[in-house]
């Protein structure tokens, strides 16, 4: 191999990828408040007694689930401007994109968390008079969101790096800044090895604390 | 608001009908290839010997804690320089999809080794089944039939994850889709028929993961 790596350039211009990391970080974390929120409603819906409810909450998991991710962003920027008529910030349009998806595949981690709430939690709620709100409120998402987290946790950070697409639709995020940078400095392999280790920076411990997590759910139950 | 006109995607339907062959096939070959490296690199993270184990170890966590749009531009710029010459745009989102394939796949594998019972290992030392023989004729197929089901689920996985290859102007169904929207001024109705395809063909893929994973479940009685 001849090619001469160089670093230079892309120390040199480490801000602007620290630019598009703070923006990175931005649109997962608003991603993620929509995602735990919106995905805990669904999660409600999909368990709904009325097929009027249930099915339109299916329905929103199944698209989000079943269709790439790309599909769907480019979607929100094209179409909802036109169908709407409705013009607003480039970072809110991301945020709401990556946030329903998100919220589509949390749905799928309460569902199955709240089904694993044990039948006796609901004979005792039943028998001191909880219902409705306060039941779901104080009984059910405390034990849905604890059996949910190593499943929540990986949609977050999964969302951080299907964050990456937004770049596409010039969002500048870190991708799009490594982008920038790589055409500039005419150093794309330097840039995106540096880039890529950055997102592997962030991921990494992530999956190390929900492994542990799992490791120790494991053990609880065993 | 602007004339909706649902007819439009039915004029392209050949050029969609030839990006979606597209997708396809990239998903096929690269899920093929993808499974043998997923098999190699778990029995490689089961290895006795270090060094060997630690890299296995490393390309997973890689593929999996970086996003794939990098990877993909990553390889596309590193390989022509690693190969010594240009191996074109096929060869490239090749590698950088199976190698992604293959690090989902792996985890698959090793979820399923675990559930291989420590007797099968005890009966092949009684019978004297070691090595190749062991992990060919006696490891490989039982884990084979108990991954099938998350093997399923990672092929609409990789099949949603290769529209990003038309970020790299390969021709596939996103990015043919997206060339008619730009040029024929109708993004809601070519967009939406897009999602409508990667829809229907990711869809019924889920469903058949469900009916699977019940029966092997009945088979194995686990």
């Amino acid at each position: 191999m001849s090619y001469d790596l160089q670093f230079f350039y892309v120390w040199q211009n480490l801000d602007k990828l620290g630019q598009g990391l703070v923006v990175s970080l931005e649109l997962t974390g608003l991603a993620n408040l929509i995602g735990l929120t919106l995905g805990f409603g669904v999660a409600l819906l999909l368990r709904a007694k009325s097929a009027l409810l249930r099915a339109p909450a299916a329905a929103m998991v199944e698209v989000f689930r079943c269709t790439p991710v790309l599909v769907q962003v480019v979607w929100f920027f094209y179409c909802v401007p036109i169908l709407f008529n409705l013009f607003i910030d480039p970072m809110v349009m991301g945020v709401l994109a990556l946030g329903v998806n998100l919220a589509a595949f949390n749905a799928e981690g309460y569902r199955a968390a709240i089904q694993s709430v044990p039948r006796e939690q609901y004979d005792a709620c039943a028998a001191l008079g909880l219902t409705g709100w306060t039941r779901i409120r104080h009984v059910i998402l405390p034990h849905a969101l604890r059996a949910a987290l190593p499943v929540l946790m990986t949609n977050g950070i999964t969302i951080f790096q299907q964050s990456a697409l937004v770049a596409l639709v010039a969002i500048p995020d870190l991708m799009y800044a490594g982008k920038m940078l790589a055409t500039e400095t005419y150093r794309p392999i330097e840039t995106y090895t540096v880039v890529a280790a950055i997102y592997f920076a962030i991921s990494a411990p992530v999956s190390l604390i929900v492994q542990r997590i799992e490791a120790r759910f494991d053990r609880v139950q065993a | 608001m602007m004339h909706f006109d649902p007819m439009v995607p039915f004029k392209y339907w050949d050029a969609l009908l030839i990006g979606l062959w597209m997708s396809l096939r990239l998903t096929l070959i690269c899920l093929a290839l993808g499974i043998a490296l997923g098999f190699l690199t778990s029995q490689a993270r089961r290895s006795r010997f270090m060094p060997l184990r630690a890299l296995a170890t490393f390309y997973v966590e890689l593929f999996r804690g970086t996003p794939v749009l990098i990877q993909l531009f990553w390889i596309f710029y590193c390989l022509p320089l690693l190969l010594g010459f240009e191996p074109g745009n096929f060869a490239s989102a090749v590698v950088a999809l199976t190698l992604y394939a293959g690090a989902i796949t792996s985890e698959t594998f090793r979820a399923s080794l675990k559930s291989i019972p420590r007797e099968q290992y005890d009966t092949c030392r009684a019978l004297g089944i070691t090595g190749m023989s062991l992990a060919l004729w006696v490891v490989l197929p039982q884990a084979l039939l108990r991954a099938i089901p998350t093997l399923l689920s990672n092929a609409v996985a990789l099949f949603k994850e290769s529209a990003l290859i038309s970020a790299v102007g390969m021709a596939d169904l996103m990015f043919i889709g997206s060339s008619i929207s730009n040029r024929t001024g109708r993004p809601v109705e070519m967009l939406t028929a897009i999602a409508v395809i990667y829809f229907a063909v990711a869809f019924p893929l889920t469903r058949i993961v469900g009916r699977v994973e019940a029966r092997i479940l009945r088979r194995l009685a686990v």
